[in-house]
């Protein structure tokens, strides 16, 4: 049976090929995925592990829970000298760290995008000084000096004895750099730049007067970490805790492991979609093979194979396929893992490079995907391989094993009705219990089912759909246009499940365009309704905010009438993040219209918490009402509604706290800073005039662009744009593997009419007619996959949208031009899909073709 | 003799033909000088042995296949000077085909099959001579049929009609009625004699049957890639005679 699967296979080289290419594609998106979060993950466990070198005992303030925005808050000097009192310390220092934005000679700001910009104190104690070590130059001393990492300093050529600016929540200023500091063989933490000041300047610059962000200790010789580490726990004051410096290694490795996580399980969404689409054309292709090999199967049958030997037959040829598939794609999986890294940079979050790592995970997983996937879509056509009567062989009949039309649509439609079900559970759920079920997974279950659904079903519509797309076919090409028409139909079913497989990738590709419009057109609007401030200033990149000096200086210019500093931070919401904004309730009437329902701006500036309606009308909340809210810093705190807002898209949270409150619950890096300061003109001043004390503000400061109302609307709508070219680029694999599947029947199906191809080039049709007939019912089968997709993802974008009615998306907006797109886009991947079949189609030798057997 | 009947008189010739496969060993000469010409106008038949190369013949008068040396004519059109595109565009102009079985287009009615020659060139159909053809055929209630409804006399005088709708120089049949009961085969026989004498078509029929031969009104026979001689006006008795001679 193996030696008879094996001809087969080598029989046909390009089918194998075509067949295990989908399969590939799909296998190596998942190892693709896995290899980049691996390598990242590698690469910030190594970094945390070389930072906490030497050191044995971190001494910090308990974190009440650990996010990977900001931190537990800073500890009394005092505490020190608690730790050096303990026995089995050899030496401990205090250390305090914040947000530093170095600049270039030309008075830019070093803006990296995506690792964060760390200001640190210098250690004195060589103990304790981990793996980072003076290049060149000495340590800092005083207020006025700095050294800063081998990377940021090579890269922009700041020398030392030169003045550098540095930004801090202080503000700005300038420093002498007086040394070069790496960190083992690296020049630089990841990406990261590193402003180091003495100790009491970084005190000074961070603002943690008379604190510690934290203390480090190293033991004395013959004392374990975890022996020293439970000394000083029970030395030490309520709130602060010791933990062995391996562990909070591990602890922050984890934690951005963790905030990490998402972007792995989103990729891996989008490689399980190109692997499912395989999964179709894989299944299409062994159906397509298995009729025609009917009748050397019926054959065996005939002379002695059993049933289970030709499903056996089937499936060792899959399994061959299957393991070819998913070998070749994991190799490829670096080349995802490449292009990943590409992409993630190309959209401005730069990936330290190091060497990719392979976990044996990765193997195991492309594996048993590549292989499950093709065995599983053969097995199907394989049992029905089995079924064929031995006499089949005899008689050369079409033996139908296939569902009736009627079971399929019985089937179909229950699947539709489940799938379909499951969605809305999953987007509008209070309703039903999912059970284990979280929402999201239900709609994605929901999404797969609905897809299977339509691929039945779509066999029903595919002849009317075909001639309604193909009416102008022969009135621009006659016979040519004809029969491409009546070859698109004349299998319904395979034609559907191909159409289906492109269906799969553009039904996704429809649903962003319409979710992304929606948000678009939502926050627009509702922007333009909630900004009242004239200019709004916010932070460049990703990470870290900039110095609230900005927000201070701009208020003591007599052209602006009032500033509204906005700072965001992640608290626990009962066991869930949340973000919360904090906000300067002061001048908030002057700047952002916040829809106050019940309640007063006020009270929010004396502490409490405004809630958004929506939130507060699904929780039965009401002012006066009082909520649990855990802080990083402060732990759990009774905090009470003093308020019930309806804007959603400036403030971009559903919690809103006083600045204040907000300082005193939040501490740590990327919580000092403003996120955004909204600012209004003074009245009888002219915008010009405004614009130009704003801007020339913001120009000291370099990590902030200054956006009037339109120019802010127009940035946020730039952001969709940008997540919407990422998720349709990560669609695209999808789609080719569609195209493949195109590719691939199309080819099958022409080695299934050679005789007929033969017949007509016998009787005048020329290559080029025979290419162009090719062509048009690619082109056919492609559009019918777009206009499913089409349909497909219209319903899954108006549901979605409407699901997200709470999250302010308030208005459905469908962008006609780039559906329409869609269809145009179907045109051009039938061209593509339709090459390479067109020309074996025009080179059929005519008279083996006719005489075909 | 033929050779000097002048060229316009002739519908297709063959002119010191060979066709070889393979080389060394395996080589094997399907045609091996054959020198032919057709009459306009005339019925003729190939007969021959299995391997005496009379499909071979066919198909390289046909522009099907290509001669290793020599010439075919078509009319005063050399095959050889021909690209695939002329050679084609031939075929739909000049030249009718009848195979001996999958003669039609599963997907087109028996209208479209017939008329496929026309439509591949987007040519308008002369009603008066489809009408004609159609009844004489008298496939006039199965025109909107598709082949898999038709029973297999049928399906052949389809091709059959469509061989003679664009009314072609001459016409090439592949043992037309190979495949059919004989009530079937005499029908179609019949009807390309009628196509012979009233029409003035030219056809030219390989065939190992000496009562389809008896048809035409002449046969060359073949036998081992020569012309191994010709008959007029056969009937089958003197073919199952002269074919007696073969292989013997």
């Amino acid at each position: 049976m193996i030696r008879t699967a094996l001809k087969t296979i080598f029989a046909h080289k390009l089918r194998l090929f075509l067949t295990a290419l989908s399969v590939m594609i799909g296998v190596a998106f998942i190892a693709g995925t896995f290899i980049f979060t691996d390598t990242i993950n590698q690469t910030f466990t190594d970094l945390f592990d070389d930072q906490f070198a030497g050191q044995d005992v971190i001494v910090q303030a308990e974190a009440e829970f650990d996010v990977g925005f900001g931190g537990p808050p800073p500890v009394e000097e005092s505490v020190l000298d608690t730790v050096l009192g303990v026995q089995g310390v050899a030496a401990a220092e205090g250390s305090a760290g914040g947000f530093a934005l170095i600049y270039d000679s030309n008075g830019e700001a070093i803006v990296p995008t995506g690792p964060p910009t760390i200001g640190a104190s210098w250690t004195e104690d060589e103990r304790l000084i981990g793996n980072i070590a003076l290049r060149d130059g000495r340590a800092p001393t005083g207020p006025t000096e700095v050294v800063i990492d081998a990377k940021t300093a090579g890269d922009n050529g700041l020398a030392i004895g030169t003045a550098v600016k540095v930004q801090t929540v202080d503000g700005v200023a300038e420093y002498e750099l007086v040394g070069i500091v790496g960190f083992g063989d690296a020049d630089n933490i990841a990406g990261a730049t590193v402003a180091v000041f003495d100790l009491e300047t970084a005190q000074a610059l961070f603002g943690l007067e008379g604190m510690y962000s934290a203390i480090t200790v190293v033991a004395d010789e013959g004392v374990s970490p975890e022996l020293l580490r439970n000394n000083i726990a029970l030395a030490l004051p309520e709130g602060v805790e010791a933990v062995a410096s391996a562990d909070e290694a591990e602890a922050q490795a984890e934690a951005l492991q963790e905030s990490l996580g998402f972007l792995n399980t989103a990729l891996l969404v989008f490689a399980a979609v190109a692997v499912f689409v395989a999964a179709f054309i894989i299944q299409n292709t062994f159906r397509i093979i298995v009729r025609q090999r009917q009748r050397e199967l019926a054959l065996m049958r005939a002379v002695g194979a059993t049933g289970g030997q030709v499903v056996w037959m089937v499936a060792i040829e899959a399994l061959i396929v299957g393991i070819f598939a998913s070998v070749v794609g994991i190799a490829l999986g670096f080349v995802i893992a490449g292009l990943l890294t590409a992409g993630m940079a190309a959209v401005g979050f730069d990936i330290p490079s190091t060497s990719a790592s392979l976990a044996p995970r990765t193997i195991v997983v492309g594996l048993i995907v590549g292989v499950g996937v093709t065995l599983v879509a053969a097995i199907l056509p394989a049992i029905r391989a089995a079924r064929i009567p031995p006499v089949a062989a005899l008689q050369d009949v079409d033996v139908r094993l296939r569902m009736s039309d009627r079971r399929r649509t019985i089937f179909g439609s229950i699947l539709l009705v489940i799938g379909v079900g499951l969605i809305m559970a999953g987007l509008f759920g209070d309703v039903i219990d999912l059970g284990p079920l979280n929402e999201l997974t239900a709609v994605g279950i929901g999404a797969l089912i609905v897809f299977l659904a339509v691929s039945l079903l779509s066999s029903l519509v595919v002849p009317s759909l075909a001639r309604i797309i193909g009416w102008p076919l022969p009135k621009i090409d006659n016979l040519t246009g004809t029969l491409a028409i009546a070859n698109a139909v004349r299998k319904p079913r395979r034609t559907a499940t191909t159409a289906s497989a492109l269906m799969i990738g553009l039904a996704l590709v429809a649903f962003f365009f319409i979710l992304g419009d929606s948000i678009k057109a939502s926050v627009s609007e509702s922007i333009e309704a909630g900004l009242r401030a004239d200019y709004v200033v916010s932070v460049d990149g990703f990470a870290g905010g900039f110095s609230p000096a900005l927000a201070e200086d701009l208020k003591g210019q007599e052209e602006v009438e009032a500033t509204t500093s906005l700072r965001m931070g992640f608290w626990d919401n009962n066991g869930t993040e949340d973000f919360v904004m904090g906000i300067e309730a002061e001048t908030v009437d002057q700047t952002i219209f916040l829809d106050v329902q019940s309640g007063s701006v006020a009270a929010l500036a004396a502490g409490g918490v405004f809630v958004h309606e929506d939130v507060a009308s699904e929780e039965g909340w009401v002012v006066g009402d009082t909520i649990l809210m855990g802080f990083a810093a402060t732990g759990l705190q009774e905090v009470e509604i003093v308020g019930i807002y309806g804007e959603q898209n400036v403030v971009q949270t559903n919690f809103l706290v006083g600045l204040e409150f907000y300082e005193a619950n939040f501490s740590g890096f990327g919580t000092d800073t403003d996120f955004v300061v909204a600012v209004a003109g003074a009245d009888g001043v002219s915008p010009e005039e405004t614009r130009a004390v704003v801007d020339e503000a913001a120009a000291e400061y370099g990590n902030v662009t200054v956006r009037d109302q339109v120019e802010y609307r127009e940035s946020q709508e730039a952001q969709v744009d940008t997540l919407l070219v990422m998720f349709n680029a990560l669609l695209i694999l999808a789609v080719i593997i569609a195209l493949f599947g195109i590719m691939n029947t199309l080819s099958l199906s022409i080695y299934e009419r050679t005789r007929e191809i033969g017949l007509l080039r016998a009787v005048g049709m020329t290559r080029s007619q025979t290419r162009r007939m090719i062509r048009w019912e690619s082109i056919m089968v492609a559009v019918i996959g777009a206009i499913l997709g089409i349909v497909v993802g219209l319903f899954f974008g108006v549901v979605v949208t409407a699901a997200l009615k709470s999250q302010g998306i308030n208005v459905l907006s469908i962008p006609a031009v780039q559906i329409f797109g869609l269809v145009i886009f179907g045109v051009v991947a039938g061209l593509l899909a339709a090459i390479v079949p067109a020309r074996r189609a025009a080179n059929l030798n005519i008279l083996e073709a006719i005489s075909y057997e | 003799m033929l050779e000097a009947k002048p060229a316009t008189d002739l519908a297709a010739r063959i002119s010191d033909g060979t066709k070889i496969y393979g080389e060394g060993d395996t080589e094997v000469r399907a045609l091996d000088g054959v020198s032919e010409a057709f009459e306009k106008g005339r019925y003729t038949a190939i007969m021959g042995p299995s391997g005496s190369g009379k499909s071979t013949l066919l198909h390289c008068i046909a522009g099907l296949d290509e001669l290793t040396s020599g010439q075919v004519y078509i009319g005063d059109t050399d095959l050889g000077s021909l690209n695939d595109k002329n050679l084609t565009l031939l075929r739909r102009k000049k030249v009718g085909f009848v195979f001996q079985s999958f003669n039609l287009v599963p997907t087109l009615s028996a209208k479209e099959n017939i008329l496929l020659p026309l439509l591949i060139a987007g040519d308008k159909e002369d009603n008066a001579w489809f009408d004609q053809v159609v009844g004489i055929l008298g496939l006039g209630d199965r025109l909107s049929h598709r082949p898999s409804e038709l029973s297999g006399g049928q399906q052949q005088r389809v091709a059959a009609a469509r061989a003679l709708v664009s009314r072609p120089d001459i016409i090439f049949a592949d043992e037309p009625s190979g495949n059919l009961d004989s009530k079937s085969a005499a029908e179609l026989l019949d009807f390309m004699r009628r196509a012979v004498r009233e029409f003035g078509q030219t056809i030219v029929m390989v065939t190992h049957d000496p009562v389809a031969a008896s048809y035409a009104d002449r046969i060359v026979f073949l036998e081992d890639g020569r012309i191994a001689g010709e008959m007029h006006d056969p009937t089958s008795e003197m073919v199952i005679d002269r074919m007696k001679q073969f292989g013997g």
